[in-house]
């Protein structure tokens, strides 16, 4: 069996993966326990899985294979309240948010394993800067070339991905300017970017065995893309999210790219296009610098539309299909949070607006995530 | 004549004194460091021990007291520091962690304790010696720690043991002030009077402090510089106030840390870095520290030291033995936790001189017992605490670890 061999997975169901920060209790600046909350952690039953990640101020947290939203959501909220549990006893902190915002990338140290330090000394800087923290979403695919299929046509929503999980405006100390800062750390690798313009699992097939004969890459890991296909679980995997701030918005996010997937791969709407990819660069700039009040130009369309409205339209496009899957709830309160204004990084701004340091920000981000600021006050 | 020039022989201040000792102490660090790859902190005591009276003789009995004032400063900042760091939240979190503080003190006051009257040491002496050696150097911890650029579990878990240990030891010391105040004979007022005036009036101290810390740094707002003169203010202060009302620095200190960094709900205090300004004070107190230790004293009382520091050892590791596995450390934190609670220094000596300030002739014979150890870990304590640390995998200045190693 072949890396290759697309897997088959429960068609339209979703996982979650969630990068977070690991923070000390004294400042707040990310702190080096990944392998010790592991550790404690193996000692407890926890649904789904926890890893590390390539610093050691970074853990990953997975969810298991869900039908719809409330199930994810429900199995989230225990991991989280889990991890929690197992970050007080060693004294540190959880928080979501795509950048932590103000730790410094060269007092980052590599996690120890034997991947991690190749990419330590094939990227060399590039690797600490990769202390940023971004949601998975994957999508269950009956096989490779609706994969395909499905990756080219979320690659138009990747603005709406982008602006509504934006969660890191501050990055080493400074206000970026950015609703999402993070993906312009992603875009430094060599190897970033976007699934080439093939049609069909044979043809990708093809694309993949000549990169490995040139020896460029090894696996699918090598590629850093957006969207990329995951032959050995059968999936779509988005990787352009933020993590939220709690995993309730990761939950509400992951709903709404379900939902929209079962829109593409049921109705076949739309047919792969070349636009989607010239004009991807500006539409995802605009997504990452301004958020929801960025202007895309809409490749099938070519008008150009705020991302606000192109989310609405989008949401009310796929209303059907949320219902369907039981989503409809989740992606009422994800309107209703839009309308409001509520954004991850707009709360982070906030944050910082009102205490005037970027540690209270950490603290506060922190407090959100593990569930804290209810009870702290 | 030339009457604007200085009249020989010249006289030297404080502050000449002062100059010299932090210079000379580095010069000393410098070469621990280069020549021997030793914590710089060896290098030190080493410059203490040869400018004082094991020595050259420089540095002598009035020339230490003049330099008291800056041992109290340093011991200050590092007990302030040391008690921000005792996070009552996380005892209460890991409680396997506060348990293990209380029996690894309780059973190195034990031992030391029934190891000293086995060798013929008089209860009374066995005692006040075996509650000093509760205690564990924060200033070598700490130092080490920030040389070393130190952090993790095991960095984080030492610091919290060591805060713990050094509040116990100076309340331990206090509570025995009766028994020491009845074998000479004082008055009835002052056997149950004294320890309440120094355990309540340094609390209350450390209290009053804190609450004027947090007030005004909510009143100054996030700002580092401002917030970090105002410490430095407040500690010197709370410093001078203990002494002008007779009342125990180490506790006060301690207890104006613990209380600013667990009183602060709003998190109106910043954590603002003291170990830059602090330095200067830190050598000083190391170089001062050794050149009251006495090499010669270790040669007589030699046995009873090493006694002393293995009964230590032995407490303090049956305790974080028997416990740590219980708290969230990971496996093989125990073993290294208890090689960091290794060094006694700055709080050692401060309890052994502010008992020779009561009684001179029980002091001095308190320190025959005490200084010997303390002139023992204070050469082993910064060589292992530095070996722990690296052994952990928590200091910064490492190569990235290896692949495949915990």
């Amino acid at each position: 069996m072949s890396e290759m061999d697309f897997k088959r997975s429960p068609e339209l169901s979703v996982g979650v993966e969630l990068e977070l920060q690991i923070l000390n209790s004294r400042d707040f600046d990310l702190a080096r326990d990944a392998a010790d909350l592991i550790a404690l952690l193996e000692k407890t039953p926890v649904p789904g899985a926890v890893k590390p990640e390539i610093t050691e101020s970074m853990v990953e947290l997975n969810s298991s294979i869900h039908k719809s939203h409330d199930t994810l959501v429900a199995e989230l909220k225990t991991i989280r309240d889990a991890v929690t549990q197992a970050a007080q006893r060693l004294n540190v902190r959880i928080a979501g948010g795509g950048s932590h915002p103000f730790h410094m990338w060269a007092d980052r140290r590599i996690y120890p394993t034997e991947r991690f330090s190749l990419l330590l000394e094939r990227y060399g800087y590039l690797a600490k800067q990769f202390t940023i923290f971004g949601q998975h979403v994957h999508i269950g695919c009956p096989d490779g070339d609706a994969a395909i299929y499905l990756a080219h046509i979320l690659s138009r929503y990747v603005p709406h991905f982008i602006a509504l999980s934006a969660s890191s405006p501050f990055q080493q100390g400074e206000d970026t300017a950015y609703q999402s800062s993070r993906l312009n750390t992603v875009s430094a690798f060599p190897l970033s970017g976007q699934i080439p313009f093939v049609q069909s699992w044979d043809e990708f097939t093809n694309y993949f065995n000549k990169m490995r004969g040139f020896g460029i890459i090894e696996s699918m890991k090598d590629f850093y893309w957006d969207i990329r296909p995951k032959p050995e679980y059968g999936t779509v995997e988005i990787r352009v999210f933020d993590t939220p701030l709690t995993v309730e918005r990761a939950a509400l996010l992951a709903a709404y790219a379900q939902s929209l997937a079962r829109h593409i791969l049921t109705q076949r709407p739309l047919a792969p296009s070349r636009d989607v990819y010239v004009l991807y660069s500006h539409n995802r700039f605009q997504a990452c610098r301004y958020g929801l009040e960025g202007k895309i130009v809409d490749p099938y369309s070519q008008r150009q539309v705020g991302l606000k409205d192109d989310v609405a339209e989008t949401l009310a496009l796929i209303a059907a299909h949320a219902a369907e899957l039981g989503n409809a709830d989740a992606l009422a309160r994800l309107q209703a949070e839009i309308a409001a204004d509520r954004t991850d990084a707009g709360w982070l701004r906030e944050a910082h607006r009102e205490r005037g340091s970027l540690n209270d920000v950490a603290r506060m981000q922190s407090d959100l995530w593990m569930g804290l600021d209810l009870k702290a006050g | 004549m030339t009457s604007f020039l200085p009249q020989f022989p010249l006289s030297a201040n404080p502050l000449l004194l002062f100059g010299l000792l932090l210079l000379s102490g580095l010069a000393g660090g410098e070469l621990a460091r280069r020549v021997l790859h030793l914590p710089r902190i060896i290098g030190y005591v080493l410059i203490g021990l040869a400018l004082g009276t094991s020595g050259l003789g420089l540095l002598d009995a009035g020339l230490v007291k003049q330099a008291w004032i800056v041992v109290d400063i340093a011991l200050g900042l590092i007990l302030f520091e040391l008690g921000r760091r005792l996070h009552f939240t996380w005892l209460r979190n890991d409680r396997w962690l506060l348990a293990t503080g209380l029996l690894e003190s309780a059973l190195s006051f034990g031992c030391v304790y029934f190891a000293l009257i086995y060798f013929d040491v008089k209860p009374i002496f066995a005692a006040l010696a075996a509650a000093i050696g509760v205690s564990t150097s924060p200033a070598v911890v700490l130092l080490v720690a920030q040389e070393l650029k130190a952090e993790g579990q095991v960095t984080e878990r030492a610091l919290n043991l060591v805060a713990m240990n050094s509040v116990i030891a100076v309340i331990l010391t206090t509570m025995l002030l009766p028994w020491l105040h009845h074998e000479y004979r004082a008055s009835w007022t002052m056997i149950a009077l004294h320890p309440v005036y120094l355990l309540g009036g340094s609390l209350i101290l450390g209290y009053l402090a804190s609450v004027v810390a947090i007030l005004f740094s909510r009143w100054v707002g996030k700002h580092a510089e401002r917030q970090l003169v105002m410490l430095l203010a407040l500690i010197v202060l709370a410093i001078g106030a203990a002494r002008m009302l007779e009342l125990s620095v180490l506790l006060a200190l301690l207890a104006f840390g613990v209380f600013s960094r667990n009183l602060d709900a709003r998190h109106d205090l910043m954590a603002v870095e003291l170990s830059g300004v602090g330095q200067m004070f830190y050598v000083v107190l190391f170089v001062v520290g050794g050149a009251r230790l006495d090499v010669l004293g270790l040669m007589t009382g030699g046995a009873v030291a090493v006694v002393y520091v293995a009964a230590r050892f032995v407490g303090k590791s049956i305790g974080v033995m028997s416990l740590t596995y219980f708290s969230g450390a990971r496996a093989g934190a125990a073993g290294l936790l208890c090689i960091v609670l290794t060094p006694m220094s700055g709080i050692a000596l401060a309890l052994v001189h502010e008992t020779s300030n009561l009684y001179p002739g029980f002091g001095a014979e308190l320190a025959s017992i005490v200084l010997s150890a303390v002139l023992i870990l204070e050469l082993i304590g910064p060589v292992a605490v530095q070996f722990a640390l690296r052994r952990a995998g928590e200091a910064k200045d490492q190569a990235e670890r290896a692949p495949g190693a915990a």
